[in-house]
């Protein structure tokens, strides 16, 4: 059973897209910091995390993303997250997570909200 | 005169992290079948499989010869879930929980299982191995709201 799947895309304007399918939990947060960790190391520091077919998230699938927001920032990026279902939204909720984390309705507004590169 | 349908059952795994998602796919079927809410119904399961987690993580790391039994009883106003495990006893209510204002300022990761716990549920009961039993049980109860 394939619970989890995460696929990355780039875009004209060099913002990581990371669509995320299914159920990050325990087992499966190893996957999505490994994915996330390659993303950075081939040089992307603007993300887009698109939470829109994720069904499920536990405290372990918030972690991933505790991990690399610092560093992220602090190269001048971000990440910003996108297009939670109402349940998904409920967990990072519950523990305070939106006053660190950008969340927005849509991957389209989630990439807007990064400064354009020619400014 | 017809007999209730009963939704309780137990369900047991090996103690790695793999099987979470039977867990978490036992308890959803049961508990929305009993007729509480969906709200309800994506808190206890998240609260169970942090507590899970939690144990095959930290008790058990990982070990697929160790095993999870994870036992549901449905009231018609209260869900009642019992973990039993023969690792080292520890109970969740001793831990100290992170403050997360804090947390989230100091980038922390982790030990958020627990809390997530304690937010979720109405009662969290701790009754470690002993003269009688060899397994500690942990056991989570949630009250209908709706």
């Amino acid at each position: 059973m394939n619970q989890f799947t995460a696929v990355t895309q780039q875009d004209e304007r060099g913002i990581c897209c990371i669509d995320l399918a299914g159920y990050l939990d325990a087992h499966t947060a190893t996957e999505l910091e490994s994915i996330i960790n390659t993303v950075i190391t081939d040089g992307c520091r603007r993300i887009v995390v698109n939470f829109a077919d994720l069904e499920y998230i536990s405290s372990a699938g918030l972690g991933v993303f505790m991990v690399f927001i610092e560093s992220v920032r602090a190269d001048g990026g971000d990440i910003k997250l996108a297009a939670m279902k109402p349940k998904v939204f409920t967990v990072f909720d519950l523990l305070g997570f939106p006053v660190l984390f950008e969340i927005y309705p849509t991957v389209e507004e989630a990439k807007q909200a990064f400064p354009s590169l020619d400014a | 005169m017809t007999s209730p349908v009963s939704h309780n059952g137990i369900i047991t795994v090996p103690a790695t992290t793999d099987h979470l998602h039977e867990i978490r796919e036992f308890l959803r079927a049961r508990i929305r079948a009993a007729g509480f809410s969906e709200f309800e119904e994506n808190g206890i399961v998240l609260a169970v499989d942090e507590a899970c987690s939690n144990l095959i993580r930290h008790a058990y790391h990982n070990d697929p010869t160790q095993s999870v039994e994870v036992a549901l009883v449905i009231d018609p106003d209260v869900v009642t879930v019992s973990i039993s495990d023969t690792a080292t006893p520890f109970d969740p209510n001793s831990a100290q929980v992170p403050d997360m204002p804090t947390y989230l300022q100091e980038r922390r990761n982790g030990g958020l299982g627990i809390l997530i716990m304690r937010r979720v549920m109405d009662a969290i009961d701790y009754v470690p191995c002993g003269p009688t039993t060899n397994r500690n049980m942990l056991v989570l109860t949630k009250r209908r709201t709706a």
